[in-house]
């Protein structure tokens, strides 16, 4: 329930509206959005589905590009420099659909500093372009001058040219030439990188978009904030996997950090290139994942095969790897996934495919593989479109076990396979089903909504599964009252699913950083006090008492979930739009039968339908597309989607074979 | 006679968070905005180095040297503090200071200095809320 829907603070109040063909720019009100979806992911849904054109592609004119903050972004409140992208995804296969990604950094901030809680933009500029924002001054600027040039080079120089306080998000040569896997960046070591929304800013002619503002973001209760912050600073910030780490990694001290990563755990280090200059450590394939230990440690399994650790090439030569993906504007995740890929064909004996050779044990050969990439010249063009498009354009070439190997390690409708216990981590039973629930029923994958209430405590059951088991099931039944929730079984964890969906709804519309939030459980600072505590049950109401402080909404935990709940049927919806549906997410179920690489846990087709039945009877959708059903959406307050959804049904069934 | 402190900055442990400019503006302004904090967090991309600004509470301020009208005085802690009333916002005090420690607020047309906090009982916010201890509050070198 909304007690108190009109903020006192938390928001710019302007929505930017950008169109490139036409070059126009206007502005609208934020305050019509913000009782209904706050901001960040939910309100870029609603701006979505109301304003993108059902059936366009990726690079389509009419695709749209939103920007969104939320209320907490720029404010003191912890983890809150994070802004949210949404657009059409080119990675996506077979074809493009909405989705999101969400970006870290000084950007967001900024560009509510200027005015601005969220941009959208529509349409595509006939030559080079950027959009410059400098408080109340928006204009966009010829960008012909640095077209071709890097995302870092594009930053360096827009800084000079606009001050070294102008915040700058930029494409890549990747993102210019359309790989469909090219991030947009943001300073050293943030980016929007899975969906490939920096392919879409290419063929928009969108090469940066700068932000530059003076002002500031009202808070409705500052006492009340800095009450908040300070009591949340006494703990230590120890996500509860990191007391797994060795000591001597990133041995931060708060989490109070705003802007920038500062939490106690590996992906904050420094790390030095070859020649020096000092880089930040990185999330996601970051120098603190890839030391020697960690990928020494990691071994690739799944689709029927095991393949040998990736090479390491050292911490310096790996960051400045690091550093050319992002200067080149392409997702870090792709030598996660290709890596494998690669060395699995030196084992087979393929030394070269269509003429370029594959070595993927040399540093140069990857320096310049990533280069080809970016430019789409040789393989790096046929790799350019991803890897599950790659793999139908290589099928009957390379052997029917690589071209398998590709699919699954992308199985996700072309996201990196991740946190579904096959590939990269290692999650027991239940933990895997979880995201195998979330896998079927999202736009994209489902990492950013399962590393604190997944990653975090696996990891623990993995560390000392006789502690944890007990300490969880307090857990489930503290949080949900349903104290097996943890079992490591196939029944019932439908709820749970839904609950880390609804609460990462929320994370990425405040928005706050997953790796931190919700606070599933409490701090713990090392293995001794872990094994002390019966309760380990965080403190679960801090988003909704921090969102109170900062924007005056005193919105009850019912009202917060209503407003997730909204948002995941109208991102749901989307998909419906895009032709996405039930049978689609049943084939899936091949990549759930490999065995969990923690347990050997693995579920048939038939046991993978049921935890979609068990899925969408929880979320109240139809069993048999998978769609919000039209009594769920009014509750929602919905009626005109549930009259587009009911037109789609309707179409869906005139195509259906008849019987005679 | 308390004690003067001053604030010690260890730029090489910053990371740019912005936790300390956004907690002074929130205690001394009730919003959080960059422009209206008593300090700084600088960056150079190139360098990926960082600086920290913010007034030393040197022992012989040269801020309030160069006040034609006197409006910087210390304050009982020994801090130097602008009573905005007497401020001709001729920006004597701004040249003067050696660390660039005055910012000039164009909104709302003040010169904005570094208080201490002064009256807080935890001392300066900003030292308080940074997560990597890059700002810390130690004994003023005075006798």
């Amino acid at each position: 329930m909304v007690l108190n829907a009109v903020p006192k603070g938390g928001y710019a109040g302007n929505i930017l509206d950008v169109d490139l063909t036409a070059r126009t720019i206007t502005t609208r009100p934020t305050l019509p959005y913000v009782a209904d979806y706050l901001g960040g992911r939910a309100l870029a849904a609603r701006i979505a589905w109301e304003e993108m054109p059902a059936g366009v592609d990726a690079f389509d004119p009419a695709a749209l590009v939103i920007i969104a903050t939320g209320p907490l972004t720029g404010t003191l409140a912890p983890t809150t420099g994070r802004t949210v992208m949404a657009s059409l995804s080119p990675r996506i296969y077979p074809k493009a659909w909405y989705t999101h990604s969400t970006i870290g950094g000084w950007f967001g901030p900024e560009l509510k500093y200027a005015g601005f809680d969220a941009i959208v933009i529509r349409g595509a500029a006939s030559s080079p372009a950027r959009l410059e924002v400098a408080d109340d001054k928006v204009q966009l600027v010829d960008a012909a001058d640095l077209w071709g040039a890097d995302a870092r080079q594009t930053q360096l120089e827009l800084k000079r040219r606009l001050g070294s306080e102008t915040q700058v998000l930029a494409i890549g040569p990747a993102g210019e030439r359309r790989v469909r896997f090219a991030t947009v960046q943001h300073s050293e070591e943030n980016a929007a990188g899975h969906s490939g929304f920096g392919a879409v800013w290419g063929s928009k002619n969108l090469k940066a978009i700068t932000a530059r503002g003076t002002g500031g973001i009202r808070v409705a209760d500052p006492a009340a904030l800095l009450d908040e912050v300070l009591r949340f600073g006494k703990f230590r910030p120890t996500p509860s996997y990191m007391a797994t780490l060795p000591p001597g990694v990133a041995q931060k001290r708060k989490p109070i950090c705003s802007q920038a990563c500062t939490f106690n755990c590996g992906v904050s280090n420094y790390g030095f290139l070859e020649d020096g200059r000092a880089v930040p450590g990185q999330c996601v394939g970051g120098l603190a994942w890839v030391t020697e230990d960690v990928m020494g440690y990691t071994r690739y399994s799944g689709g029927g095969m095991e393949v040998p650790a990736a090479p390491n090439f050292g911490l310096k030569k790996e960051a400045w790897l690091l550093e050319l993906c992002n200067s080149l504007g392409l997702d870090v995740w792709f030598r996660l996934v290709m890596i494998p890929w690669l060395i699995r064909c030196r084992e087979l004996g393929i030394d070269a495919i269509r003429g370029y050779p594959i070595r993927p044990d040399e540093r140069e050969w990857f320096e310049q593989f990533m280069h080809d990439l970016a430019q789409r010249r040789g393989l790096g063009d046929l790799f350019a479109e991803d890897l599950l498009r790659a793999m139908d354009a290589l099928e009957g070439e390379l052997p029917a076990e690589l071209i398998a190997l590709g699919r699954e390690l992308e199985f996700g409708f072309g996201y990196p396979a991740h946190r579904e216990g096959r590939f990269w981590d290692e999650e027991p039973l239940p933990f895997w089903v979880f995201s195998a629930m979330m896998y079927a029923s999202e736009s994209r994958d489902p990492t950013i909504g399962t590393h604190q209430s997944g990653l975090m405590l696996a990891d623990w059951v993995l560390f000392d599964s006789g502690e944890a088991r007990p300490k969880l099931r307090r857990v489930a039944e503290q949080a949900w009252g349903i104290p097996d929730a943890f079992e490591p079984s196939f029944e019932g964890k439908a709820p749970v699913a839904v609950w880390i969906q609804n609460q990462h709804m929320l994370i990425d519309s405040l928005p706050l950083c997953d790796f931190a939030f919700p606070l599933l459980t409490r701090p713990i600072e090392d293995h001794v006090q872990w094994r002390a505590l019966t309760d380990v049950i965080g403190d679960l109401d801090f988003d909704r008492r921090i969102l109170a402080a900062v924007t005056g909404m005193n919105i009850d935990r019912e009202g917060l979930t209503r407003i997730s709940a909204r948002a995941f049927a109208l991102e749901r919806a989307l998909l419906a739009r895009a032709g996405r549906s039930r049978p689609m997410e049943e084939g899936l179920a091949p990549h759930f039968r490999l065995p969990c690489r923690a347990d050997g846990t693995s579920i048939d087709a038939a046991g993978f339908s049921r935890l979609l039945d068990e899925y969408f009877a929880e979320r109240g959708f139809d069993l048999k597309l998978g769609w919000p059903q039209p009594e769920g959406l009014e509750r929602l307050g919905l009626a005109e989607v549930a009259e587009e959804i009911a037109a789609l049904r309707r179409q869906r069934e005139a195509m259906e074979p008849k019987c005679p | 006679m308390v004690a003067k402190l001053t604030l010690v900055t260890h730029p090489e442990l910053c990371r740019d968070c912005q936790a300390c400019t956004l907690a002074c503006s929130l205690y001394h302004e009730g919003e959080c905005n960059l422009s209206l904090a008593r300090l700084r967090v600088l960056k150079d991309m190139e360098s990926y180095r960082f600086e920290i600004v913010v007034c030393r509470q040197c022992d012989e301020p040269d801020c309030m040297a160069a006040c034609p009208n006197e409006a910087l005085r210390l304050n009982d802690w020994g801090v130097p503090v602008i009573f905005q009333d007497e401020c001709l916002l001729c920006g004597a005090c701004d040249t003067a200071c050696p660390y660039t420690a005055l910012f000039y607020d164009h909104r709302t047309g003040r010169y904005l200095k570094c208080d201490m906090c002064a009256g807080r009982d935890e001392g300066p916010v900003c030292a308080q809320v940074c997560p990597v201890a890059a700002i810390t509050v130690e004994p003023a070198e005075v006798p």
